[in-house]
């Protein structure tokens, strides 16, 4: 029993409420009531220009049974963050693993590989766009110098969803440096017993490195799952949806319902959906981190 | 003495005041930068000539829908903005007749008939024409000169485009002859449905005689044959870019592709749009821009004002370069019927009158084009090429 | 590495380059072209077969792309959000964090996961509302939407500190109240410190983010002496053509700043924790 759990007096108590006393404040300034709002207006029918009209659950069953293009843009959103999601981790992992260690030259590297995350996605999509195109592009040159015909990457549908996610993995920088901060804000003194034990590296990694960084993993997993499910920009600047909708997110389909077919009610409903899918998929994942996540120095004393 | 100097004090104080008190206008277009210089020019120039207003210029560039709509359903639009789509936005737009009736005949008499149409919906004016375009043919002399082919002359049919593509192509060195949008805008696109007699919609309001006409199957299968043959290819965008590269002989677009592709240097040259039947006269659509009001303005006094100075002759004038003038008297003024590269505009223009596009006429166009842009997808991108009988007869 | 079986030293390092060279191209590749083409003709631009290189280095693209807009005054106000959202997040979301991570509290796993849910909600629907709002409180077209919401904390930033924190064993709560510290002087004598390094990366991301947010300038900000970069980028697009050339060289511009910030941040990173956490 420690002195923090035997001296829980009313100052203890209050101290975490001002201490995020912030975040709830701004939570209900600035989230709060524009959420309710949106969630009111999925019963709707909201045009943009013009007056609401109350149709209760009408929205939901338009998007359930009615319109075929939901469960496409959903199928397209799930089919990408299960392709993206991992690659995402895997690369932006084993990227980090490489730029940690102390070869010569690395730090280059390590700048190579962030600098991409810091351009803007118009520049990106243009950048890429351009890359990509079927006839003149750099890539189907390059391909070509090795004869390889290269696919159409933006026009034909079933190479489409692979233009984007080389474009969006791309910009993983920013990934790695989270995964990289975590492996180096590990204590080197920990890593001492296994060196002395004579450990290989991989077998350091394994058993101290990875688990010590499980709680970013966590971190990573979720924002790039929730960044996978919104993909919304690249897609709207890159493919526009296409070719013939095989692009066509979730997040798009709810853009376009927005702005383009002027029912915001409609893409309410559509957001809120999407919102609670998310949150469940979360909950999945959180529900699993009890098995493998790690938070305190439980492998400190572990010998390889 | 005293009393006096405390007078004229307060009399300034007030003048002041008043000075300050500017009645504000905002106004949004999508211009993007290299035009946008000139816009402020002309509103600085308004600024100036009307000490009481003061008219902000807002540039929403590329994103001018999202920023407007967003505006519209906060129910805080701008007071004058730049429009195109009257089908979207017609409910959010004030009704310009009552205003135009105020001024003397000879202002709208000014106008290109087909553009008050084209800025009109159901007979109400709801934008004044400030530009258009339509549609034209861009060719490459370059690549012309190189295959020892004369220069494309405007009273063609497709038949005779295709012939010529074919000729100039050489696709073992990635030199095309004609390039096709693999997704193409339904209300571009509609023109080649008028220049075999119909639109999307026929007399019924459904497809029928309309969209699913043989003659419209058959021009479609023609266009994708080309490209099926190889000397012609699909491409994502207008054509443009792969003109830049000097691999592209021909493509059709509005006039947005002047500027960029005189930026690169490429020796161009416009001709009119092929007809389908020879001996007929080609048809275009036109895409206008017009300047609106925000029907829940709080200053549309000083809003129309404003409008009426963008739309002067004057006005037109400072804008000469990147948008076609609109009024007859600058036109004429300009010789601008004939300049080489704009007279091919009004020339199409006077052929099209006469054809309104459907968007204007349907209640719902967002989801009509959406329809239709699926069709032609699936018919124009090069992965897909499905046959346009099939595609047309399984529409509903 | 993950794959290696072998231990041998020199296969290993020669196993890493090449993976690293490999890895780079796909990187750099792109990159080196954005930046090239912004010093290109338009026609070199768009040349094919592909030219990396131009035939002359024309500075003068970005001398004339910077000069069509007033983008001094787009720096300015980028600088000014950048920075003052910067300070807000920081001194916030630790704060928010080290509630969340520290301490049990009544409704903190309710609370956490309302947090998280914030993350989760889709922007443009809550775009409009959040316009209305904003409209009431007359700060469209200013730049406080932009300023002030980044003083309460960010469900990423305090979602990502708070699980760095929860990594540090609760022996140091203990030391600080055996010295008889109270709470803040817990947080800030003993935790801040050590979260050097987080801090440091959320700095970094923040100032990223911020400096290329597009959507939410463009929905709040209406005038052009508001306008931040992003915007001014994009003005370069329009509707049916684009300027290639003008973005590219905006774009490299616009990359210096955040370059500058990852260099310095790096050092940080590197040296941050490494000695810090003592028995």
């Amino acid at each position: 029993m420690t002195f923090h759990a035997m001296h829980a007096g009313r100052k203890r108590r209050l101290a975490p409420y001002l201490f995020i006393m912030p975040w709830i404040v701004g939570f209900v300034s600035f989230t709060f009531g524009p959420l309710l709002f949106s969630a009111v207006m999925a019963f709707f029918e909201w045009p943009v220009i013009g007056s609401p009209r109350f149709i209760g659950f009408g929205n939901f069953l338009q998007m359930f049974t009615k319109d075929p293009q939901f469960w496409k843009s959903l199928g397209i959103t799930l089919k990408f963050m299960l392709i993206f999601v991992p690659l995402n981790l895997i690369i932006a992992l084993l990227l980090a693993i490489l730029i940690s260690r102390p070869v010569r030259g690395i730090s280059v590297f390590r700048t190579i590989f962030y600098l991409p995350s810091v351009v803007s996605s118009v520049a990106i999509a243009i950048m890429w766009g351009w890359i990509l195109h079927p006839e003149y592009g750099l890539l189907n040159y390059i391909l070509s110098l090795v004869g390889i015909s290269g696919p159409h990457w933006l026009s034909d549908p079933s190479w489409a969803i692979g233009a984007i996610v080389m474009a969006s993995l791309w910009g993983l920088g920013t990934m790695m440096l989270i995964f990289y901060t975590a492996i180096k804000s590990i204590p080197k003194d920990i890593y001492e017993d296994a060196i002395i034990a004579g450990a290989s590296p991989v077998r350091t990694f394994f058993s101290i490195t990875l688990p010590l960084i499980t709680p970013t993993l966590l971190f990573n997993l979720i924002t790039s799952t929730i960044g996978a499910m919104q993909e919304l920009s690249l897609v709207l600047l890159l493919t526009k949806g296409g070719p013939v909708k095989s692009t066509y997110f979730y997040g798009l389909y709810v853009y376009r319902n927005a702005f383009q077919f002027f029912k915001l009610g409609y893409a309410a409903a559509n957001a809120w959906f999407m919102f609670i899918i998310i949150l469940l998929l979360t909950l999945l994942i959180f529900k699993s981190s009890s098995i493998w996540v790690f938070y305190e120095h439980e492998v400190a004393g572990k010998q390889s | 003495m005293k009393k006096a100097f405390v007078f004229m004090m307060c009399l300034l104080a007030v003048m002041a005041v008043n000075a300050q008190k500017k009645q504000t206008i905002r106004f949004a277009t999508w211009d993007s930068e290299d035009t946008l210089a000139i816009q402020q020019g002309i509103v600085d120039k308004f600024n100036a000539a009307n000490p009481d207003l003061q008219v902000v210029l807002e540039a929403y560039g590329d994103d001018f829908d999202t920023k407007l709509a967003a505006g519209f359903g906060a129910g805080d639009a701008p007071d004058v903005m730049y429009m195109w789509n009257y089908a979207h936005y017609k409910d959010g737009l004030e009704i310009l007749d009552p205003w135009v009736a105020k001024e003397p005949p000879s202002f709208k008499a000014d106008f290109y008939k087909a553009l008050l149409d084209y800025n009109s919906i159901n007979g109400k004016l709801l934008g004044m024409p400030i530009g258009y375009t339509t549609h034209v043919v861009y060719y490459n002399k370059d690549l012309f000169d190189k295959a020892g082919v004369s220069y494309p002359k405007g009273d063609w049919t497709w038949d005779d485009l295709l012939a010529t593509a074919k000729k100039v192509a050489n696709p073992s060195q990635k030199i095309y002859g004609f390039a096709f949008q693999q997704q193409p805008d339904p209300y571009d696109f509609e023109h080649y449905l008028w220049n075999v007699g119909v639109s999307y919609l026929g007399p019924d309001g459904t497809f029928n005689k309309g969209f699913k006409d043989p003659k419209v199957k058959a021009l479609l299968t023609k266009m994708q044959n080309a490209i099926k043959d190889g000397y012609a290819i699909s491409v994502d965008g207008s054509g443009s870019k792969e003109m830049k590269t000097g691999k592209l002989a021909m493509f059709i677009n509005g006039s947005w592709s002047i500027p960029s592709l005189k930026d690169a240097k490429v020796n161009f040259g416009l001709c009119k749009l092929p007809s389908v039947e020879k001996g007929k006269k080609s048809v275009s659509v036109v895409s206008v821009s017009g300047i609106a009001m925000y029907n829940k303005s709080k200053n549309k006094d000083a809003a129309w004002r404003f409008i009426k100075f963008w739309v002067s002759p004057e006005a037109n004038l400072m804008r000469l370069d990147h948008e076609l003038p609109v009024l007859r008297s600058v036109v004429e003024k300009e010789k601008l019927n004939q300049d080489p590269i704009k007279a091919v505009f009004y020339d199409m223009l006077q052929q099209s009158e006469g054809w309104v596009s459907t968007s204007y006429k349907v209640k719902d166009w967002s989801t009509l084009s959406d329809t239709i842009s699926q069709a032609l997808e699936n018919i124009f991108n090069p992965s897909v090429l499905a046959s346009p009988e099939k595609v047309i007869d399984g529409l509903r | 590495m993950k794959n290696r079986k072998s231990a041998k030293i020199t296969g290993g390092k020669l196993f890493v380059y090449i993976m690293l060279g490999i890895i780079s191209l796909y990187f750099i590749i792109p990159f080196l072209w954005m930046l090239l083409t912004a010093f290109k003709t338009e026609s070199e631009a768009f040349a094919f077969p592909p030219k990396l290189f131009p035939s002359e280095f024309r500075i003068r693209n970005f001398v004339d792309a910077w000069n069509s807009q007033p983008f001094f005054i787009y720096l300015r106000n980028s600088v000014i959000i950048t920075f003052l959202t910067t300070l807000g997040q920081v001194l916030s979301s630790s704060a928010v964090a080290y509630g969340f991570a520290r301490y049990n509290f009544k409704g903190k796993n309710i609370l956490f996961l309302i947090l998280l849910g914030t993350m989760m909600i889709p922007w443009d629907v809550i775009v409009i509302p959040l316009y209305m709002e904003f409209k009431m409180l007359k700060w469209i077209n200013t730049l406080k939407p932009l300023i002030v919401p980044a003083f309460f904390g960010s469900a990423y930033y305090i979602f990502l500190l708070r699980q760095f924190l929860m990594g540090i064993p609760k022996d140091f709560e203990d030391a600080a109240y055996i010295d008889g510290a109270n709470d803040w002087q817990t947080y800030s004598r003993i935790f801040l410190p050590m979260m050097k390094a987080p801090l440091i990366l959320v700095c970094v991301l923040n100032i990223i983010t911020v400096w290329n947010d597009y959507l939410g300038p463009l929905v709040f900000l209406n005038s052009r002496d508001k306008y931040t970069l992003p915007l001014g980028l994009a003005a370069f697009k329009g509707m049916h053509e684009m300027q290639v050339i003008p973005i590219m060289a905006i774009t490299s511009l616009m990359i210096i700043p955040p370059i500058i910030v990852f260099a310095f941040a790096q050092k940080y990173i590197i040296e941050g924790v490494s000695g810090a956490l003592k028995g």
